[in-house]
């Protein structure tokens, strides 16, 4: 570790947590237009070209609101609860690989030699990084309730208490949903995970090779009842739409941020769409190849492209490439989100309840045995 | 200074008076579950510690067992304190103040 | 090693000594469930990657949230408790607990440990660790299965009688 290796590394971090953070003016911006576009109406398009400006206008609108609370809140974890709620999400998307590593060669550089170097494309490598993401993102309940319950209100309270129960129904079906890729693939790390899922479909059929080439090796075809059933856990984990019972505004005025206001519903909002994103990027992650698209966009088919180059640039270059690769992925399913939104309408308490314990968990477990008798049998 | 075997044998040995401080002393009925968790996660720390210096894969497994327990445990601790609150409401077993009983004496 | 020791071993000692000794509930269990991240941090640079995933998915993520939960729905106001039972002699009970343990402890720590200080600390394989939880220990992983199935069932079959009564 010299300072070349330790300034990047800290400029990386900063950089990764700012393309979380500034995905979400885009988010709210493709969401309002977006439900514009379902409901067949406008959207905003007064302020800027398509509206696009309309999100600093309400920034500075929120920027100047009062600043209240309750007489019966409690100070310190009221104003703790907006920062706690983006913590989770921003470690959680910093574990997830958005691209290959950057190898760069040794060069020499203001008259000293530096060594060569990786760069690996997220904010921190870990060999369990399934384990660290579920570990992290259960701790977002923590600033769900300490919203709910330092708001001294009653609606606040019974958010809280719905959404903390809701997480925890959930996290065990998503938790059994992962099982299924984790006996696939072999492995915790996400990285393997992705290269494992590059190249031509093949399975071992009672000893024999077989090998679809028109499709690539992603879990969603190994998987589909998994893929399902951690899209819906994510769907509650992100208490969005169809889930969103912790904010149902027809009960609850606004479940547990009733009594927030100004910049700090702004770190609600930045949480919310940091969950939708981090959900996002499992997904592509476990199912849909990661960072690459096989046959066209694999790092090696990249590397032979730019081969003209030097290695350094070359890495840097496929590096990038396979970066916007994972984007685009990511962005489709940000899309599905916030279709399913505008779509669907919310469950019963008791229906959502249902759903989590009596649907999903069994099903995850159905899945998780039907895969570890067919790994074993198969493989 | 070199870290090894007996720091982290101290600081599980501190954890663990900590907790059984609060068991043996504190009123509250939740105070005395979450000491209680406080010196399981002591017994946890120094299994690990042994396992990781020792090699012995085994004391992490006893260390997994101990956090599964310790769950079962306080979700049945919990749900007894719930019921009971619920089915005497007014015996005071989580020690609130009471302060016409204190005016007599 | 030894900045990120000392800093994690603080964490999880001035956790403890706030949950034991606050009069609010809340920050009795915010704490509690603080030192047990910062266990799961010692965990970690002791090299046992899994168990320290595990306590923050299990202690942090769900043992405490309910804690934090039940707190939340009795609601104690922090001026109506009393902290302290009466007795002085659980308190000097643990108390002398406390110096046997450093006492029995020290001098063979001081003595006995001392050559396994400078051993260097392997990160441990996950793979090694679950292929011992299934073969060596299958069966005290099965009866742990059974017992969470029976805890699981209890709870609700209180839980259920309960709220007969109060209807009945």
């Amino acid at each position: 570790m010299d300072l070349f290796e330790i300034t990047i590394n800290l400029i990386k971090i900063a950089v990764i947590f700012l393309l979380m953070v500034q995905m979400v003016p885009l988010l709210v911006w493709v969401e309002r237009r977006g439900s514009a576009f379902i409901q067949n109406r406008f959207g905003p398009n007064r302020i800027g070209p398509l509206g696009l400006v309309q999100n600093l206008a309400d920034l500075v609108k929120f920027l100047c609101k009062e600043d209240f609370l309750g007489h019966k809140g409690r100070k310190g974890f009221f104003y703790a609860a907006p920062v706690l709620s983006l913590i989770p999400a921003a470690l959680a998307f910093g574990a997830i690989p958005l691209s290959t590593p950057i190898k760069v060669e040794a060069f020499h550089w203001l008259g000293q030699s530096w060594g060569p170097y990786i760069f690996h494309f997220q904010s921190f490598v870990m060999g369990i990084g399934i384990v660290f993401v579920l570990g992290v993102s259960s701790l977002a309940v923590y600033s769900l309730l300490l919203a709910g319950w330092s708001s001294g209100s009653k609606f606040s309270l019974y958010g809280a208490l719905r959404a903390s129960a809701q997480a925890i129904s959930y996290e065990l079906a998503l938790s059994l949903s992962i099982v299924g890729v984790i006996l696939l693939f072999n492995t915790f790390s996400f990285s393997e995970m992705v290269t494992a899922q590059t190249g031509p479909l093949s399975f071992h059929f009672f000893g024999e090779v077989v090998t679809i080439s028109f499709l690539p090796n992603w879990g969603i075809f190994y998987q589909p009842l998994g893929a399902i059933l951690l899209f819906v856990a994510l769907f509650a984990e992100a208490n969005r739409l169809p889930f969103d019972l912790p904010e149902a505004e027809a009960e609850l005025v606004a479940g547990y941020h009733t009594e927030y206001s100004g910049v700090k519903i702004i770190m609600f909002y930045m949480g919310e769409y940091g969950h939708m994103l981090v959900a996002s990027a499992l997904m592509v992650t476990f199912y849909f190849g990661g960072y690459t698209f096989w046959p066209f966009l694999t790092p090696e088919k990249i590397n032979l492209f730019l081969s003209s180059l030097s290695p350094t640039w070359n890495s840097v270059l496929t590096a990038f490439i396979l970066h916007g690769v994972f984007m685009f992925k990511l962005l489709f399913f940000l899309w599905i989100f916030i279709w399913v939104r505008w779509t669907l309408p919310r469950f019963r308490y008791d229906q959502l309840m249902d759903l989590g314990w009596k649907t999903l968990l069994p099903w995850a477990l159905v899945n998780t045995v039907i895969t570890g008798i067919c790994v074993f049998l198969f493989a | 200074m070199d870290i090894g075997l007996n720091h982290f044998l101290l600081v599980s040995l501190l954890l663990f008076s900590i907790g059984l401080f609060g068991v043996m002393s504190r009123r509250n009925v939740l105070v005395i579950l979450m000491s209680i968790e406080l010196m399981l996660n002591a017994v946890n720390l120094s299994f690990v510690t042994f396992s990781q210096f020792y090699s012995l894969l085994s004391a992490q497994v006893a260390a997994f067992f101990v956090m599964t327990i310790s769950a079962a445990e306080a979700g049945v601790g919990l749900a007894l304190i719930v019921i009971i609150s619920r089915k005497w409401p007014k015996r005071n077993f989580l020690f609130e103040r009471d302060p016409e009983k204190e005016k007599k004496y | 090693m030894e900045i990120l020791f000392i800093f994690f071993s603080a964490l999880v000692l001035y956790g403890g000594l706030v949950t034991v000794f606050h009069r609010d509930l809340v920050v009795s269990a915010l704490h509690l469930a603080g030192s047990m991240l910062a266990l799961a941090g010692l965990f970690f640079i002791l090299g046992a990657h899994f168990i320290a995933g595990v306590q923050v998915v299990v202690y942090a993520g769900a043992v405490m949230v309910l804690f934090v939960m039940v707190v939340m729905l009795f609601d104690l106001k922090k001026e109506d408790s009393v902290l302290f039972s009466k007795g002085l002699w659980p308190k000097i009970a643990s108390l002398f607990f406390l110096i046997g343990l450093i006492a029995g402890i020290l001098p063979l720590s001081l003595h006995l440990f001392q050559p396994l200080a400078a051993q260097v600390i392997e990160p441990t394989s996950t793979k090694e660790l679950s292929r011992l939880l299934f073969t060596k220990y299958v069966l005290a992983f099965e009866v742990l299965g059974v017992l969470l199935l029976l805890i699981a069932v209890g709870v609700a079959v209180l839980c259920r009688s309960q709220k007969n009564v109060t209807t009945s």
